[in-house]
């Protein structure tokens, strides 16, 4: 729905589609007849948010409820933005048309640093008043979900509640308190003050900061009774948790235009820079039937004929071979087909390959994430360059010709002869084709190496490290490029400003806030985009704010020093990080959990891999 | 094998989706309703879908259509609309579903209806001031062509043009459409617009197409 004035402006921006809801399976309630309001927003496009399966699965759960409607919304694009901020159009949701003063809760996922401008600006689009202090009504209240809420600091101004961990139980928890408190007729901060016992919410608002001389943090303390420690939620049992039926079917293309079937939470690897493969673990799987009939049910209710498996390394699911049998007996059925992204080096094996084939051969894609074998047990990405050979073999005997690699620059320890080793890994790539036999007979193979700029990221056992500064970033840059010696390796990389930002919000604290604040005065936003990303005005910004950025960024922090974060606690412990971390600097690796359980701490939860029987143990 | 033209609506927040999205969502359901389609036999082989006159975004339509080809020649087309729509958005809409009767070379003519209003001016002002402009000897615009710039007089492209009987400024209009000669109805009211110096909203909805002696293409 769209208001009269929305409609007159429709025409006048690109892909006006995007900005008028009305997709099959979006969910229409009555008003009136609703006790809650929630506008969950993804502060970025449509054609991004659309793509995000979380907000999936929220959005279906919440409306599961009748007295919950739970409605999209999404960062309009520039054009669509000066056009709302000239004709006073405040911000609206998709279903219902309304604005977003309109909700009580107004959910943010926060799912990368660069959006954190894209939020604010959101609210000022909205006409709600960013500081959450200046919210004083029990209404609109602001709550924020995702990745990003591993570190909440640098939006903590804004932000009444985050939600740390997984969402499905925590969020309806804090709905369920909201409507008795709105029948009590309690203040929003006496709502706020007991949303803050519910385990996985913090509310910023109930902690006090003080920093010592150097800005490091001093001590960090709960008020009104607010837990010292924030633990994550967590769910395990996957069998039984709720996932949707059905997704909303776009008109306009989005990203990832696809049904997609979440195959298992975490990872067992526990890749040093990986934030993901800390924040979730343990690694719980979905059982083979649970998600076949996940597959069936949404392919149906949705018209897709291509669905995704999801996970952060699906070759890692215990019984891929087993799972992707059963889900090609039925897809080759119905003319579905699959695709199996995240797959490691080491499993992509000849049966997998033989079960996605029907998929075309677009390319294939594996992050060796580092040039040197060093390194990669440095980062403990526990491949080596005979496996990454091995499987590229396997591929191009299978008629692929286009190989991508993902490897990061700026990793902790790195030195110039493992970035001139990403350029080696690729000849070797492409010499491994023209020793390959069975390959596409009179076709050149393209190897595509991707490097981006690494970020350290909290609750990693990098978090301590420094980041490679931009002019140290550029000159690996232009050393790999002319490492790099054949026509048949595309390389690509990351504009190195923009990680730099990333690094800042990604480990910064709450002095940040009034760089944000500022920010969003100035209208900046989607930072993720060239189009409007302006480094220089963010260094102006930093510097008339008084911050330096490299202190969030340049600065090697001490194992003792008190983190912005270190009040969260996703079940891994700070020792066992510090154990990796000195594990890095000695290049040792750790075993991943199916092989030996390292201990990290993730045992406390008495699920997933933690308790499954292992196969090199005797029974 | 089998042509089936294929009739359906397209309304609401659908008007705002392009071509290509609407071919889209048009596979996806095609594929869904599980009819006997044919696919091409290229190196992607897809269902095989053409659209006689694409509509262009922004504008409802009351009676599009889409030609596919079944390999069952037995199978009952009748079913066809309820068994798309269950996959359909409510803006878009199969009602029918026929073996085609002309080639869509034979298109010649699309009918609009159009309402048009201008913020601070009455409609029977502006009803008045249209039909002053209708009644210049030309009304230019510069369109964007293959060769650059050229300047399009609109008027000519006017085949008929009628105004509602009250005070509106509603009217229908019939423009050539097709292969060989096409112009786009926002387009003269684009021109409209630079002459009036007014900034005009509009609805379209197109009725129908037609050949050469204005029979109902079917």
């Amino acid at each position: 729905m769209y208001s009269k004035e929305v409609e007159k402006i429709l025409l006048k921006v690109q892909k006006p589609g995007r900005y008028t809801g009305g997709e099959i399976n979006s969910v229409i309630k009555d008003k009136d007849k609703v006790d809650i309001r929630f506008a969950f927003c993804f502060p970025d496009t449509y054609e991004i948010g659309m793509s995000h399966l979380g907000m999936k699965i929220l959005y279906s759960q919440f409306n599961s409820y009748d007295h919950i409607w739970c409605e999209r919304v999404f960062a309009p694009w520039t054009d669509m933005e000066e056009l709302m901020r000239e004709r006073n159009i405040p911000l609206y949701a998709l279903e219902s048309g309304d604005p977003l003063t309109d909700f009580d809760f107004i959910g943010f996922t926060l799912q990368y640093e660069l959006s954190y401008t894209n939020v604010l600006n959101m609210l000022s689009l909205a006409g709600i008043p960013l500081l959450s202090s200046e919210r004083k009504e029990l209404k609109n209240i602001v709550v924020a979900g995702g990745t990003c809420t591993s570190n909440p600091e640098p939006l903590a101004d804004f932000i009444d509640i985050f939600f740390i961990g997984e969402g499905e139980d925590v969020d309806l928890e804090v709905m369920e308190l909201y409507r008795k408190c709105r029948n009590e007729g309690c203040t929003k901060d006496e709502f706020l003050i007991l949303a803050a016992q519910i385990k996985g919410v913090y509310v910023p608002a109930l902690y006090d900061v003080e920093y010592n001389e150097d800005g490091t943090i001093k001590s960090f303390t709960a008020k009104n009774g607010a837990p010292e420690r924030i633990e994550k939620r967590i769910i395990m049992d996957m069998d039984n948790l709720y996932y949707p039926d059905t997704f909303v079917v776009p008109l306009v293309e989005i990203v990832h235009d696809r049904a997609v079937a979440e195959i298992f939470r975490g990872c067992i690897r526990g890749c040093r820079f990986c934030q993901a493969g800390f924040l979730n673990r343990p690694v719980r799987e979905k059982s083979k039937e649970t998600i076949l009939s996940q597959c069936k049910a949404i392919c149906d209710s949705t018209g897709y004929d291509e669905i995704s498996l999801s996970s952060l390394s699906s070759s890692d699911y215990s019984d891929i071979v087993g799972l992707l049998t059963c889900l090609t007996e039925w897809s080759d059925t119905c003319g579905v087909s699959l695709s199996l992204p995240s797959l490691r080096v080491d499993g992509f094996t000849d049966d997998i390959m033989s079960k996605i084939k029907t998929v075309r051969k677009s390319g294939l894609t594996f992050a060796p994430e580092a040039g040197t074998q060093r390194l990669r047990d440095a980062i403990n990405k526990n491949v080596c360059e005979e496996e990454l050979l091995n499987t590229c073999r396997v591929a191009f005997s299978g008629g692929w010709t286009n190989v991508k690699l993902y490897f990061m620059i700026g990793l902790p320890t790195e030195t110039l002869d493992d970035v001139e080793g990403i350029a080696k890994l690729g000849q070797a790539v492409v010499n491994e084709y023209y020793r390959c036999e069975n390959r596409t007979k009179g076709k050149s193979v393209n190897v595509t190496v991707s490097a981006s700029s690494f970020v350290p990221k909290p609750h990693t056992p990098f978090q301590w490290e420094a980041q490679d500064d931009i002019d140290t970033i550029l000159m690996k840059q232009k050393h790999l490029k002319e490492s790099i010696t054949t026509k048949k390796i595309t390389f690509n990389y990351h504009a190195s400003n923009t990680s730099f930002l990333e690094g800042v919000f990604a480990r910064g604290d709450r002095k940040l806030c009034k760089v944000m604040l500022k920010a969003a005065e100035k209208g900046f936003h989607f930072d993720g985009w060239n189009d409007c990303f302006d480094f220089d005005a963010w260094m102006d910004l930093f510097e008339e704010c008084g911050i330096d950025p490299t202190f969030y960024t340049a600065r090697k922090r001490s194992f003792d020093e008190i983190l912005p974060w270190d009040f969260i606690s996703y079940g891994v412990s700070k020792d066992f990080l510090i154990k990796e971390c000195e594990r890095a600097y000695n290049s040792e690796t750790t075993p991943n959990c199916r092989e030996k359980c390292s201990n990290c701490g993730a045992a406390c939860y008495k699920g997933g891999v933690c308790v499954e029987k292992r196969q090199n143990l005797v029974h | 094998m089998k042509s089936v033209r294929i009739w359906f609506t397209k309304e609401h927040e659908c008007k705002y989706i392009s071509h290509l999205d609407l071919n889209r969502c048009m596979l996806r359901a095609v594929r869904r309703a599980e009819l006997p389609i044919w696919y091409t036999e290229g190196f992607n082989p897809h269902p095989f879908v053409t659209f006689p006159l694409p509509i262009s975004l922004g504008i409802c339509a009351k009676r599009e259509c889409m030609d596919i080809r079944i390999t069952d020649e037995s199978y009952d087309i009748s079913q066809i609309p309820e068994r798309m729509n269950r996959y359909l958005p409510r803006g878009i809409q199969v009602f029918d579903a026929t073996y085609p009767e002309l080639d869509p070379k034979f298109i010649c003519y699309a009918k609009y209806s159009a309402s048009i209003n201008a913020d601070g001016v009455e409609e029977s002002d502006l009803r008045t001031q249209i039909l002053k402009l209708c009644d210049l000897d030309s009304v230019i615009i510069q369109k964007k062509s293959k060769a650059g710039m050229k300047d399009v007089d609109v008027l000519p492209y006017i085949k008929v043009m009628e105004f509602a009987s009250d005070d509106s400024c509603s009217f229908t209009v019939i423009l050539p459409a097709g292969n060989t000669k096409n112009i786009a109805l926002p387009l003269i009211f684009k021109a409209m617009e630079n002459h009036l110096n007014l900034e005009l909203n509009y609805n379209i909805v197109k009725l129908d197409m037609y050949t050469e002696e204005m029979k109902p293409f079917a």
